[in-house]
């Protein structure tokens, strides 16, 4: 008893430590009129998802692994971002690449911490490569016209006002 | 009061070793003194090979796998120093401590160790890894003769970054990187996101000349034989480092050929 009772102040101790990491992190705005990597994979599901066929929303793609600790911690903002953004009928995606894990693997970890986007499977790391992604979690904010706009690396709250606005702005530039 | 202090301090060490390492002793323990008077202390793993592989003991306070590994090699005939950098340069034992010392406490290390006429071989893991480029890149500008020159070295899990990763931009390296003829091994887990920048971090490290081996191991993380919290197969690949390490000098060893 004494041993799990530490053992969960341990775990909180580290989440409360993650989650502050979490809230450094910030959008960095992309420069230039680089074209945005082709990215079309099969879900966890088993449904392909094309990211050309996501125009007009604004995309978050993600790059994530299990073993990746502020991955896991983060996931729950972002559902939350969904749902905020649901609210305010802001045309919006997640689509999360798994970074060359097996369906196995990343089922467990769904079960566990239960994303409510999108999850894709890049088993050969081709798309890993073809983005430049060298660390996770790696974030690439594209706008209603297929373009990427902001990048992030590492943890964030998603849910937070300004993100939730710097992407309700990229939606609204579709209507403008 | 520094001399007492150091004295001091390798009384404790040399406590903590005979309490600590019964099972795990080294033959030697010995001081190395700087031009700026900098005194690191070397555990020495002795052994009757050819080959002598420099290490870094004390990362974060627990070198237990290391220790069990230079056991290992120095049975099978390769000689182990492990230098106790952090204690002489007075650093916290954390990762990235070693990043940036300067590199004539290695050096000297490296002259002392060519004494023994072995074939010399370097070996660190994470962001560690930067100060043995540093040193190599010191040593050969002052060292070019074929027989002056060193065997290898083996990168465990480098974390070579300058400053953060930009998603969609590839890595770049510390000054040292790419500068040095020296073969190399590089080692990375699987279970880490580093894993997709081998390919470019070779390419980089070759352009000095480098013959580079790298090599994936599977199912671990990156640091595993330092973790709390190992799994299955990071327990199997540590107690098999000396295997992988003996592997590596193997590799290294061919690209002299």
């Amino acid at each position: 008893m004494k041993n799990q009772t530490i053992k969960s102040l341990l775990l909180s101790a580290v989440i409360l430590f993650t989650s502050s990491a979490l809230q450094a992190a910030e959008l960095k705005n992309v420069e230039g009129d680089a074209s945005t990597p082709a990215l079309k994979l099969e879900s966890l599901k088993g449904e392909m998802l094309d990211l050309k066929d996501l125009e007009g929303k604004v995309v978050l793609v993600q790059f994530w692994a299990t073993y990746c600790t502020p991955c896991r911690v983060e996931m729950p903002s972002m559902n939350n971002l969904i749902k905020k953004l649901e609210e305010s009928k802001t045309p919006f995606k997640i689509i999360a690449v798994n970074m060359g894990e097996t369906k196995e693997e990343v089922q467990k970890f769904v079960d566990e911490v239960k994303p409510e986007f999108t999850i894709l499977m890049d088993s050969k790391g081709e798309n890993v490569q073809a983005w430049n992604v060298f660390a996770a979690p790696s974030n690439f904010v594209i706008d209603t016209k297929g373009k990427v706009r902001y990048t992030l690396y590492g943890g964030v709250e998603w849910d937070s006002e300004e993100i939730i606005k710097a992407i309700q702005d990229l939606a609204a530039e579709k209507e403008s | 009061m520094n001399q007492y202090f150091h004295h001091l301090h390798k009384l404790l060490v040399v406590g903590l070793l005979l309490l600590s390492f019964n099972m795990y002793a080294s033959d030697e323990f010995k001081t190395i003194t700087t031009a700026d008077d900098t005194e690191i202390d070397i555990r020495i793993f002795s052994a009757k090979g050819n080959k002598l592989l420099i290490g870094f003991a004390c990362d974060q306070g627990s070198s237990v796998a290391e220790e069990k590994t230079s056991q290992s090699l120095a049975k099978d005939g390769i000689e182990v120093w492990m230098p106790d950098m952090l204690s002489a340069y007075m650093l916290p034992k954390v990762r990235s401590s070693l990043a940036d010392i300067p590199t004539d406490g290695l050096i000297k290390i490296i002259q002392e160790a060519k004494k023994t006429k072995k074939q010399i071989y370097l070996v660190a893991s994470g962001p560690d890894t930067g100060l043995i480029l540093r040193a190599v890149v010191d040593w050969e500008k002052a060292h070019a003769r074929e027989d002056e020159l060193l065997g290898g070295a083996i990168l465990m899990f480098p974390r070579l970054n300058k400053g953060k990763p930009e998603p969609g931009k590839p890595p770049e390296y510390h000054d040292a990187v790419g500068k040095t003829k020296l073969p190399l091994m590089v080692l990375e887990g699987e279970r880490t996101p580093n894993r997709w920048g081998i390919g470019h971090l070779t390419s980089s490290l070759k352009k000095g000349g480098s013959t580079v081996y790298a090599k994936l191991i599977p199912d671990v993380r990156g640091y595993f034989f330092k973790r709390n919290d190992p799994n299955v197969p990071e327990d199997l690949v540590t107690s098999q480092l000396s295997g992988l390490v003996k592997a590596s000098l193997f590799f290294l060893g061919k690209a002299h050929k």
